[in-house]
């Protein structure tokens, strides 16, 4: 039997979102929400530990404001159980405050685990740090960039993604994994899973039920602004040849080729 | 004086965290100084030198650099501790990425990942970095000492000065406590280590082609101009037509040549975020309603198959090869 907890980020839709075309900052109130998209291969890991070795699965999320649906949406794809802890004094927290709540919520809630799974980045922070900060709260090994995961008699083997090469490592179990999108396809859940879920345990918490009363901020994002990329935007149409031609000349012209 | 301690684990981008640590140093009245894990030989301590390190701090091979994150955590935190340094720059590559956060949670402190800038404002230090998808970016300001930052890998070009004074070497003992990782097997990939990053012309293919036979279009066409071969995505994650590192965007590499030849790629937003820094950037898609048009300078709407031959077979004329 192998429990496993899965951190869950509610993010927005990177591609829905637009800058409000003056400020040039996020419309976050005019895209929708979403998953963040390696929770979802992190989730389907543990599931599949679970098919092979029995056990538990649940899903944590931590965030200012956290949509039920999305929780479900995890549910519905086959976690047992999920703990979310959605307050409104979240809106700022930054990863050393957003790793602390996490390390609350999972020693104050999960009766016992053996592997701790989340994405190795979020889609709108990108940070790769909630998963060692994790780790480091609970005084245990992680392992990034996971592409394979074995696990054996309290032990785990993975397969580390290191760009040029990989390397296969052995870490003792309690552990936390970070994995991206190459580690496996994550399962569509069925309309019946879909149904099941409605009934399975979403239990909403505030900060208070799990013991934080106040929360510190280390980091304070002052501005966020849509990057202009500002580009020719030349627009080259016609007969192949003559496309081909044209390309030639600019190569030449713009000094990117020489003669 | 306060100090501005810098970490990597490769030799090059040591250098160039050093950069940025003496860019920083003047406006904090610091000094730079640079630390090592694992063995150090002559050679590297000159290196250090060059790029601007006084002194070096040495961890001392053991348990350290073989220990993975949490063990190389304990040993940079302890070693910031006890320096009193202001801020750790971490240069961004897989192995910092995964242990930078973990000395700050360690030292209890903010962090601002894979950042492009780094820069002291009214006494504030405030790093930039790219946030969702790359498509804005953030401003953030580090509201504790010390704070730990990591440097985008690339961005900061050292300038190696020939004749510098050989650094102090200062050795840090530390007793490894934290939990371990044990290493069993290096896998090699089979295409070696390939430094798009550093590429001046790229290549880069998409979805357009309909068969792994047919990149050898891009391939010759890479071959006459003597560019580096790219590609999105799915090319390499899904199809495995070329190998993982050879893949660009969000959960790729981040590129930056002069030249960006997109061909059969539809710019969705994890693709822009890797290859946006392109100083000229080149699409060609027969949908003229692509998003990478959007990001181009030149625009092509076109059938890749009839223009990429063609265009290869000019060029090699033009150039006479
Ligand atoms: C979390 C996450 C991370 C991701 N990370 C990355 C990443 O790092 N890098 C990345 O690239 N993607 C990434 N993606 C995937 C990304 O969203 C897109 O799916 C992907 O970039 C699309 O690849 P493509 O442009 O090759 O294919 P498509 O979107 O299918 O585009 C193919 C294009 O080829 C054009 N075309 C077709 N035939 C021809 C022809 N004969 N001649 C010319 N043009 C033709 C079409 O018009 C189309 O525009 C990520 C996705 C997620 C969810
Ligand atoms: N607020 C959160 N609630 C739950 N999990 C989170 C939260 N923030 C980050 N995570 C997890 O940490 C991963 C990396 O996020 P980040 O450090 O923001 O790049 C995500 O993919 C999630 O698995």
């Amino acid at each position: 039997m192998v429990d496993c907890v899965v951190c869950v980020k509610q993010t927005v839709d990177v591609n829905q979102l637009r800058p409000n075309p003056e400020t040039l900052e996020p419309e976050y109130s005019k895209a929708p929400a979403k998953i963040s998209d390696f929770d979802l291969n992190a989730l389907e890991e543990a599931l599949r530990i679970r098919e092979r070795h029995g056990g538990k699965v649940y899903v944590v999320c931590v965030g200012s404001n956290v949509q039920q649906l999305l929780i479900r949406e995890a549910l519905a794809m086959g976690a047992d159980e999920a703990y979310v802890v959605s307050d409104p004094a979240l809106s700022s927290a930054d990863g050393l405050a957003t790793a602390g709540v996490l390390a609350s919520l999972i020693k104050s809630k999960i009766p016992s685990w053996d592997l701790i799974l989340c994405g190795e980045a979020s889609v709108d922070e990108g940070a790769y740090q909630t998963g060692p900060r994790l780790a480091e709260i609970l005084n245990i090994p992680h392992v990034s960039y996971v592409t394979k995961l074995e696990l054996e008699e309290g032990y785990v083997k993975a397969w580390k993604g290191m760009g040029g090469s990989v390397h296969v490592v052995r870490a003792k179990t309690p552990v936390l994994v970070t994995v991206g999108l190459e580690i496996n396809t994550p399962r569509l859940p069925s309309l019946l899973m879909i149904r099941a879920a409605g009934k399975k345990p979403l239990n909403e918490l505030k900060l208070q039920d799990i013991g934080v009363t106040s929360l510190e901020n280390a980091v304070e994002t002052r501005r966020v602004k849509a990057v202009k990329v500002e580009r020719k935007k030349q627009v080259i149409e016609g007969e192949p040849e003559e496309v081909a031609q044209k390309l030639v000349e600019i190569l030449l012209q713009e000094g990117l080729v020489k003669k | 004086m306060t100090t501005i301690l810098t970490y990597s684990d490769t030799l090059q981008q040591a250098a160039e965290v050093l950069t940025l640590a003496k860019q920083l140093a003047p406006a904090l009245n610091a000094e730079a100084y640079a630390i090592h894990i694992g063995e150090l030989s002559q050679e590297a301590i000159s290196f250090y030198g060059q790029a601007g390190a006084k002194k070096i701090y040495h961890i001392e091979d053991g348990q350290v650099s073989k220990g993975g994150p949490a063990v190389a955590a304990e040993a940079l935190a302890d070693t910031v501790s006890r320096v009193g340094a202001e801020v750790l720059l971490v240069a961004a590559t897989r192995f910092g990425l995964e242990t930078a956060p973990r000395v700050a949670q360690r030292l209890s402190t903010g962090y601002a990942a894979e950042c492009f800038e780094v820069r002291v404002e009214e006494g504030s230090i405030v790093a930039y970095r790219g946030v969702l998808g790359g498509t804005y970016h953030a401003e953030v300001v580090m509201k504790k000492r010390p704070c730990v930052i990591s440097v985008q890998t690339g961005r900061y070009q050292p300038s190696l000065s020939g004749a510098a004074e050989t650094p102090q070497v200062e050795k840090i003992e530390v007793s490894p406590s934290a939990p371990s990782v044990e290493l069993i097997e290096v896998q090699q990939s089979e295409a070696g280590e390939v430094e798009l990053e550093k590429a001046e012309l790229i290549v880069s293919v998409g979805r357009g082609f309909k068969k792994k036979e047919d990149l050898a279009l891009a391939e010759e066409l890479a071959k006459v101009v003597g560019a580096e071969i790219g590609c999105s995505r799915p090319i390499a994650g899904d199809l495995k037509w070329l190998p993982e590192e050879r893949h660009i965007g969000l959960s790729g590499k981040r590129v930056r040549p002069k030249l960006y030849l997109a061909l059969g790629i539809s710019g969705q937003v994890q693709h822009l975020v890797g290859m946006r820094d392109s100083k000229t950037v080149i699409a060609i898609n027969t949908d003229p309603n692509a998003p990478i048009m959007q990001e181009s300078d030149y625009a092509v709407v076109g059938d890749l198959y009839k223009i990429i031959p063609l265009l290869t077979e000019k060029l090699k004329q033009t150039l006479g090869k």
